[in-house]
């Protein structure tokens, strides 16, 4: 056998990793070890110096192994496999160490942290001197995809596949597409209207030949993996209506399924549901759509406030900001000075969040249309009172208010709560049916912040939209046409890489006692009558290593998981 | 100084390393003492692999897989389940305590799950003490050729 010669390649992760854990206390602890020929730190490992001084060593050194500690394997294992690809060795002599999302991000203590990160690299090098080169090994990708949620993500997406002449299957929980797109009058800053953007992309998807429209349901179940994924597709619970069950084969799986308003009545202090004219943005946008701006008793008010940041960047609901508040509150001066021209119109806002292209100057604009913008504090908040009799108005607002330092109270007819954006109710379910992750606040996990906004750490499974976190209708669309393209992209190649990992057996160790043949949920194992000895059909086995462990003649290998592997990392992990 | 126990993690790729990534991503701190290695499915997890932790020197083992019914592979963490039941018996007979080897079920959207599950094994386990095993290395005299002395 050839000498084992293993590189390995400690990362900094910028600060990341670096402020917790001494990466160069690893390395000099790790480049004693047997085998090992050459051990490196560098500020970004997987960055295009960082990789190509990998394939410079494996080329110099003459490496046979290469272990890099740095973030989780879901995030990089592939990128780092490709580096040893092209320096000429397999992709599979490759291991890496998790020093990031499971060590130096949870763990304060450096001397702790460098312990624990330690082990876990002495592990990864122990382990690689066991791993044997794989063959890639490649499956069939179904060109058709499921979408999920019809708002305007789930319409763009649908749409850039579906005009690429594959197969669509549009899945929405309510009875009607447009999302809450639909419930908004006109966009900010352009004042386009909500209703001509979605009118068109709906009747182009409810007659597209390519795109199943599948209104009141909801996705029951999905199997399979990347390329090759059964989906099962019912009614909405309590439905009667909607059509039957119904299974398909898709490839690619896209998750816009949008986000819920802020619920205004969680917060006591601004009377929602008390005072009849303290509103949400999204009941004021009615009144808009329906062009009928009035008191709840039918009367023309005169005094408009408008409140920003309800139950978002506080520090007792979502301390996010939902982005799109503060636009949508200019959008509704402009909308009620247009129509009223004769009121009043007072912004009440902690910070003016004006980042999007031509949104200065909608601020600006705003402002020279005589809007009364007055500052509160974060975690402070103005007071809604009913006015007396006396009073022209029917509430009063009181406001400590930051720029002038004053006590100010304003006269209000109609107090629209500018309410934020949170996760849907039921993303936890989709996300344990599709296999993806949700942040603190319920958002979806991209695969990469920066660098793969669309793609989740399931292969196959994609995000768009607001379900992934508050966005305005450009960044939705993007992302939704951004998810498409990678999928188009997927289903040209027609075939998808899928790892070169499954169960062997071993037939001199065979007994034949057929143990793993019940054990396997793909019944990838067949028994050979002639031989008497089990077989797995490796194009069915999924890795799962249940028969390898089950196996009392130790005669199932796990290929890049096997017995000496793991048992190798043990003995990593505490020495 | 207190003890620090050293436990081993054997975490499912799916569903439990994914959570524990997620507790990276959301910076939930909890005790350094766990020592992960990932594994397919839960059901990967050889018997034999949770005895070779504990007579390499772990203090305690911890077994994590997907919540039954989410299992990647469909039935993995059942046949797990059924495993560890039997393991438990064989381990309870040769004195090792029944917090010391524990198998928990952790979503990949279980991240502060995930945590608590460490901090509290590792509280378990500190009280504990050092296994039989680690215990038992360290008072024995060094082993003398049994030929030589008589």
């Amino acid at each position: 056998m050839e000498e084992v010669r293993i590189g390995v390649y400690i990362c900094n992760c910028g600060t990341n990793i670096a402020k917790v854990v001494d990466c160069e206390a690893i390395r000099q602890s790790l480049s004693k070890m047997p085998n090992v020929v050459v051990a490196r730190t560098y500020k970004y490992m997987c960055s295009n110096p960082g990789q190509e001084m990998i394939v410079e060593n494996i080329r110099k050194h003459d490496l046979n192994r290469v272990v890099v500690a740095a973030c989780s394997p879901r995030m990089h294992e592939r990128t780092f496999r490709k580096a040893l690809q092209h320096a000429g060795i397999n992709p599979y002599f490759f291991e890496m160490a998790n020093i990031r999302e499971q060590c130096s991000w949870v763990h304060e203590d450096p001397d702790a942290a460098t312990a624990k990160a330690l082990a876990v690299t002495r592990a990864a090098v122990l382990r690689v001197a066991h791993h044997e080169p794989l063959e890639k090994l490649y499956a069939d990708m179904c060109p058709s995809t499921l979408v999920l949620g019809g708002g305007i993500a789930g319409l763009s997406a649908a749409l850039e596949l579906a005009d690429a002449d594959h197969q669509v299957f549009l899945v929405e929980k309510t009875d009607r597409l447009g999302g809450n797109l639909a419930r908004v009058d006109l966009t900010a800053p352009h004042l386009y209207s909500a209703r001509d953007l979605l009118t068109d992309r709906i009747t182009r998807v409810r007659e597209h030949p390519k795109i199943q429209v599948m209104l009141e349901s909801e996705l029951k179940n999905l199997s399979g993996f990347v390329g090759n994924f059964t989906a099962l597709v019912g009614p909405v619970k309590g439905n009667g209506n909607a059509p039957r069950e119904q299974s398909m084969e898709v490839g690619s799986v896209v998750v816009c399924i949008g986000y819920k308003e802020f619920d205004a009545g969680r917060i006591t202090h601004y009377g929602y549901g008390k005072l009849p004219n303290v509103i949400t943005s999204f009941e004021f946008e009615k009144m808009l759509r329906e062009g009928k701006i009035q008191t709840k008793e039918g009367r023309i008010p005169q005094y408009f406030a408008i409140v920003h940041c309800v139950g978002s960047r506080s520090r007792d609901y979502h301390g996010y900001c939902s982005r799109v508040c503060c636009m949508t509150a200019l959008k509704y001066a402009h909308e009620i000075k247009s129509a009223l021209p004769k009121s009043y119109v007072s912004d009440l806002y902690i910070d003016m969040h004006a980042f999007g292209k031509g949104h200065e100057d909608f601020y600006l604009e705003s402002s020279e249309a005589k809007t009364l913008f007055l500052m509160y504090g974060k975690n402070e908040h103005p007071v809604i009172k009913r006015a007396q009799p006396g009073d022209d108005c029917e509430m009063l607002i009181e406001v400590s208010e930051k720029l002038s330092g004053e006590e100010i109270e304003i006269p209000a007819d109609v107090v629209i709560l500018m309410v934020g954006m949170e996760a849907q109710p039921g993303a936890d379910h989709v996300a344990r049916l599709v296999n993806i992750s949700q942040d603190k606040d319920g958002w979806y996990i991209e695969s990469h912040p920066k660098l793969d906004p669309v793609a989740t750490t399931t292969e196959g499974i994609f995000i768009a939209g607001t379900c992934a976190a508050p966005k305005d209708i450009p960044d939705t669309v993007a992302q939704a046409r951004a998810a498409a393209a990678r999928i188009l992209g997927r289903i040209a190649r027609q075939k998808i890489e899928i790892d070169a990992v499954f169960a062997e057996v071993d037939e001199d160790r065979c007994s034949g006692c057929r143990m793993c043949n019940s054990l396997c949920p793909y019944s990838a194992i067949e028994f050979d009558e002639e031989k008497h000895r089990s077989k797995v059909n490796s194009a069915l086995c999924k890795a799962c290593g249940a028969c390898v462990a089950a196996c009392p003649s130790r005669a199932i290998k796990a290929r890049h998981f096997t017995d000496e592997q793991i048992l190798a990392q043990i003995e990593g992990v505490l020495a | 100084m207190t003890f620090e126990p050293k436990i081993v993690g054997f975490l499912c790729n799916w569903c439990s390393y994914a959570g524990a990534d997620l507790a990276g991503t959301s910076r939930i701190q909890y005790p350094p003492n766990v020592r992960v290695i990932r594994v397919m499915c839960s059901a990967r997890v050889d018997p034999t692999f949770v005895l070779k932790a504990l007579r390499e020197g772990a203090d305690g083992v911890l077994i994590c897989g997907c919540h039954p019914g989410d299992c990647h592979y469909s039935e993995g963490n059942y046949k797990t389940l059924r495993r560890y039941q039997l393991l438990k018996k064989t381990l309870s007979s040769f004195g090792i305590e029944d917090d010391r080897v524990r198998l928990e079920w952790v979503s990949a959207s279980e991240g502060q799950h995930f945590a608590d599950v460490v901090a509290d094994m590792t509280e378990k386990v500190r009280a504990l003490g050092p296994s039989v095993f680690n215990t038992a290395k360290q008072e024995q005299p060094q082993p003398v050729h049994q030929e030589a002395t008589r």
